[in-house]
């Protein structure tokens, strides 16, 4: 009786270890990584800040996609904000989709520095940050640049009002509209 | 300083409003260890980054407009989502966070209890047949009587 209750105890014991393994592994292959250059942008549907009905990623497909991840929060979203709205306007006759993706942030206020900013293109909201955690955001603001196949041509981290990202950033645009 | 004294402004301009709730339903203090800071992973109370200080600026101003603490929470969840709470829900796959605490205290009492049963069992003596040695000070009656002499003659 003895034998049999410490054999089950040890099994039990055993059952635990093995299941916060299990926990473990799972949540080291489940962790998000930022697609790399070439790889393909990670699919989502989110709904719009502005007004009804949701907008999918994979309806741009065939165009080049530049996805800018802010905040109303974010200091630097500010002056960025100005540059990407001059740029949507320049490019978008070219073909090129701009989409901003605000994240964790409060509707009403996102909403609220989208009008003072006067920003026209489109704007999809993720405020429990499903979609941002899977290209890997850290912070805000971070750019993507996407080619017609939805593959990753740059990844910016940081505003591209920074010194040297506005290169980058235009060089990235010509090269996915070439693509 | 600047980041404080831009607390401290905010904190004014609130205080405004607040005025105008006579009986608030809740207070900034309590739900800022319920809802969690997006960004940082902790809860309000213990971040002070731009993204926890707007949610503390919506919450002041609900709380200023008379909202009880389930509104501002729900008004949260749909803006954030479910992981905006720091307690989990009670109902689906997040019932197993309430009741595991519950299940692993009783395990624990249950297997120091088995442990203790098995202590006293292991305590008991060998053999049942061995007369009782005597209660008291544990020596021989022999031994016993002439320790009461000695004392005796000091007496």
């Amino acid at each position: 009786m003895t034998r049999r209750l410490k054999l089950g105890g040890q099994l039990v014991a055993l059952a635990c270890v093995a299941g916060l393994l299990a926990l473990l592994v799972w949540s080291v292959v489940h962790q998000q990584h930022a697609p790399g250059v070439g790889s393909v942008a990670p699919a989502f549907t989110l709904r719009r800040l502005e007004g009804p009905g949701t907008v999918s990623l994979a309806s741009y497909r065939g165009k080049p996609v530049v996805l800018n991840f802010w905040a109303s929060w974010c200091e630097p979203c500010k002056s960025e904000a100005a540059v990407l709205q001059r740029d949507w306007a320049s490019y978008r006759n070219r073909g090129v989709v701009f989409l901003g993706v605000d994240y964790h942030d409060l509707s009403s206020d996102a909403r609220r520095f989208v009008s003072a900013h006067a920003l026209t293109f489109p704007m999809l909201q993720d405020g429990s940050g499903n979609v941002t955690s899977r290209y890997g955001i850290s912070q805000v603001p971070e750019t993507y640049v996407l080619n017609r196949q939805g593959r990753v041509v740059a990844h910016l981290r940081g505003p591209i009002t920074d010194p040297g990202f506005a290169g980058q950033f235009r060089a990235a645009i010509a090269k996915a509209a070439a693509a | 300083m600047l980041r404080f004294l831009a607390v401290v402004a905010a904190a004014l301009v609130l205080a405004g409003p607040a005025a105008a709730c006579a009986h608030p339903h809740t207070s900034l203090g309590y739900l800022q260890g319920q809802v969690m800071c997006p960004t940082c992973h902790t809860t309000l109370d213990m971040s002070d980054s731009q993204a926890a200080q707007q949610i503390k600026g919506f919450i002041a101003q609900k709380i200023a407009a008379c909202w009880s603490a389930k509104q501002i929470e729900d008004a949260l969840v749909a803006n954030y989502g479910q992981q905006i709470l720091a307690a989990p829900s009670h109902k689906g796959f997040d019932l197993l966070a309430w009741w595991l605490p519950i299940l692993g205290v009783l395990a624990g009492g249950l297997v120091l209890a088995l442990g203790v049963w098995r202590w006293s069992r292991r305590r008991e003596p060998d053999d049942p047949d061995e007369p009782d040695k005597p209660a008291g000070s544990g020596l021989d009656e022999e031994t016993e009587r002439r320790l009461d002499d000695v004392l005796a003659r000091f007496e």
